[in-house]
């Protein structure tokens, strides 16, 4: 159940460029945040900018009551959050939304992240570790300085595949280049199941490329939120499941962020893959 | 001096809240969202999202966009449709002890009054609040709120139709609100909502687009905090009716502007989305302005305004 608290930053890493990692105190997030959930959390007690920010729970820890989360400082919302102190005060509510679905032991569980869509699988990492399962990290941005989160995979041993579009670091090209790259040598051998968490467009490319390869794929989508709780309906995303005449919208908030890639009704298109399937 | 914390209860039009603080339509889903986050008893009342005799999409997206001190919605009263939230909602939000407002919309006049009528048989429900004021549909809503004999039409129409209090909820989008009040009132309202969002725009200048897909949009939140309290003082000597004062209240002292304005009451809308623990804030803020000025009773402040003679 989210709890809404004033809660305290207890610790600040400042990574290279606009990216920050920031640990709060807030003991339900730490106990009951899952990968693929979220937070919705404003700096202080500022009137300015009005309305909290969604992010992906970065890491728990339960036996602190803290959680972190990645943070890219952007706008006025997010750069008054990275300019809080340990010490100062926010206001969170959380653990929100449907986390990521775990993968069965047969499936090969493959993270996809664009940029700051890295977030929330370092969580999904540690939990598919606790149950003895080695993810794999693809992590693709634009050019290196994107690819800021790299150090805390490599300190977990979690395989970590580079991509950026300007070839700076690791494979040169689109994350899905490097993913495809992985699939045509087989994987690992069990059947791969997608998770995908990024922009929109790299997102619909993910989408795209499950279907094309019949993969099963679920991506964390991540629309303008007002509330965090189904109430604005701002964040309302075209869902649209294999049974279903046509889409209806959802809130990303209460009942995503994490939908099946397949479910999904995106930009330019009419209908989901799983209902022009199903017809 | 007695020991005992002073009186919060008011009684809006018949209906008895424990506490004049409110959710306003559409910034509070239809309460059960707010399960497990707050205790729904805690509040006087709430007013479910806007409701019409079938569900509807509401409009495309973007919907929200943020400015100074507000926000921009269109969201296009997105909904379930009355019976399904007679059926599935109105059971659940019995659980607790607060005052159910309805906000009834429609596409026509007689839409209205069938929404309306769909109420009248359901449990549960404490009054309904009329939208006549919705700036982002292109049928019904403001086209009912900025024409004081449509206004009239649609609040007659319901009228008929229930016994139940009848709070017909006012646009700002109008010259004379006045005016509107005093329709509202010949028309056999028992009380008003005052008031709705205020037409509003914002453009992104590297596109040179509307910010929301829809274009036009309505702004609530502290921005429009004065105008409402204006609108409130305005409506307060022109009806004798009971009045929820609504615009921007985010702490004790906004929603005190309201009541010494001359609101009976008050709902909190855009400060939902911002922090939950909004109510037990202001109700710790109210009780404190109360002891702090030596009255007992919530009422004693309302319609308390003093303005100083001119010299």
């Amino acid at each position: 159940m989210p709890t809404n608290r004033d809660v305290v930053l207890v610790d600040k890493q400042a990574l290279g460029g606009p990216y920050f990692v920031l640990t709060f105190e807030h003991a339900e997030v730490a106990t009951e945040g899952r990968a693929g959930q979220f937070v919705m959390i404003k700096a202080g007690q500022s009137a300015e900018p009005p309305l909290r920010r969604p992010f992906s729970i970065l890491a728990t820890d339960p036996a602190q009551g803290r959680f972190r989360l990645f943070v890219k400082a952007i706008g006025q919302g997010t750069r008054a959050l990275c300019a809080l102190q340990p010490g100062e005060p926010a206001q969170c509510l959380g653990p929100l939304g449907r986390p990521f679905t775990a993968p069965a032991a047969d499936e090969e569980p493959l993270l996809v992240a664009g940029g700051y869509g890295i977030a929330p699988f370092l969580l999904m990492s540690h939990e598919l570790r606790a149950r003895g399962v080695t993810a794999r990290v693809f992590y693709g941005g634009r050019t290196a300085a994107e690819l800021q989160l790299r150090e805390p995979f490599a300190a977990a041993g979690v395989p970590l595949v580079l991509s950026t579009d300007d070839g700076s670091l690791g494979f040169p090209g689109r994350v899905t280049g490097a993913l495809e790259a992985h699939l045509d040598r087989g994987g690992d051998g069990r059947r791969p199941r997608l998770y995908a968490c990024g922009p929109d467009p790299m997102l619909h490319a993910v989408a795209a490329l499950a279907a094309r390869r019949g993969l099963a794929a679920e991506v964390s989508l991540d629309p303008w939120m007002g509330c965090g709780v189904g109430t604005c309906l701002g964040c309302v995303v075209k869902i649209q499941g294999p049974e279903q005449e046509r889409w209806k919208y959802r809130c990303a908030c209460t009942e995503g962020p994490v939908f099946d890639a397949t479910h999904v009704v995106w930009p330019g298109d009419a209908t989901s893959a799983a209902a022009g399937a199903a017809r | 001096m007695s020991s005992s914390p002073p009186n919060l209860a008011v009684d809006f039009a018949g209906v008895k809240l424990k506490n004049p603080l409110v959710a306003a339509s559409g910034t509070f889903g239809y309460g059960v969202e707010y399960e497990g986050i707050l205790d729904l008893s805690r509040l006087g009342g709430l007013v479910s999202k806007g409701l019409y005799m079938t569900p509807r999409d509401g409009n495309p997206t973007p919907r929200l966009a943020e400015t100074p001190h507000g926000l921009l919605n269109a969201i296009g009263l997105q909904g379930v449709g009355v019976r399904a939230f007679a059926r599935d909602v109105l059971p659940r939000l019995a659980r607790h002890d607060t005052a159910v407002f309805v906000n009834v919309c429609g596409d026509s006049i007689d839409e209205y009054a069938e929404v309306a009528a769909v109420l009248e048989d359901a449990p549960g429900v404490a009054g309904l609040e009329i939208n006549i004021s919705c700036p982002n549909v292109k049928k019904g809503g403001l086209a009912f709120g900025n024409d004081p004999a449509m206004t009239h039409a649609v609040v007659a129409a319901v009228r008929k139709v229930t016994k139940r209090p009848l709070i017909p909820k006012l646009s700002p989008n109008v010259s004379d609100i006045a005016t509107f009040a005093r329709a509202c009132a010949d028309a056999g309202a028992d009380g008003l909502s005052c008031i709705n969002t205020l037409l509003g725009m914002a453009i992104d200048v590297e596109t040179r687009r509307p910010k929301l897909a829809y274009g036009t949009g309505g702004l609530s939140g502290p921005a429009i905090r004065p105008v409402a309290v204006r609108m409130t003082w305005q409506v307060a000597r022109a009806v004798k009716l009971p009045i929820f004062g609504i615009g921007g209240i985010s702490c004790a002292a906004d929603a005190l502007e309201f009541l010494i304005a001359g609101a009976t009451a008050v709902q909190i809308g855009t400060a939902n989305f911002v922090d939950a623990g909004v109510y037990e804030k202001i109700l710790t803020g109210l009780t404190d302005y109360l002891v702090r000025h030596g009255l007992t009773d919530i009422r004693q402040v309302v319609g308390t305004l003093e303005i100083p003679e001119r010299t």
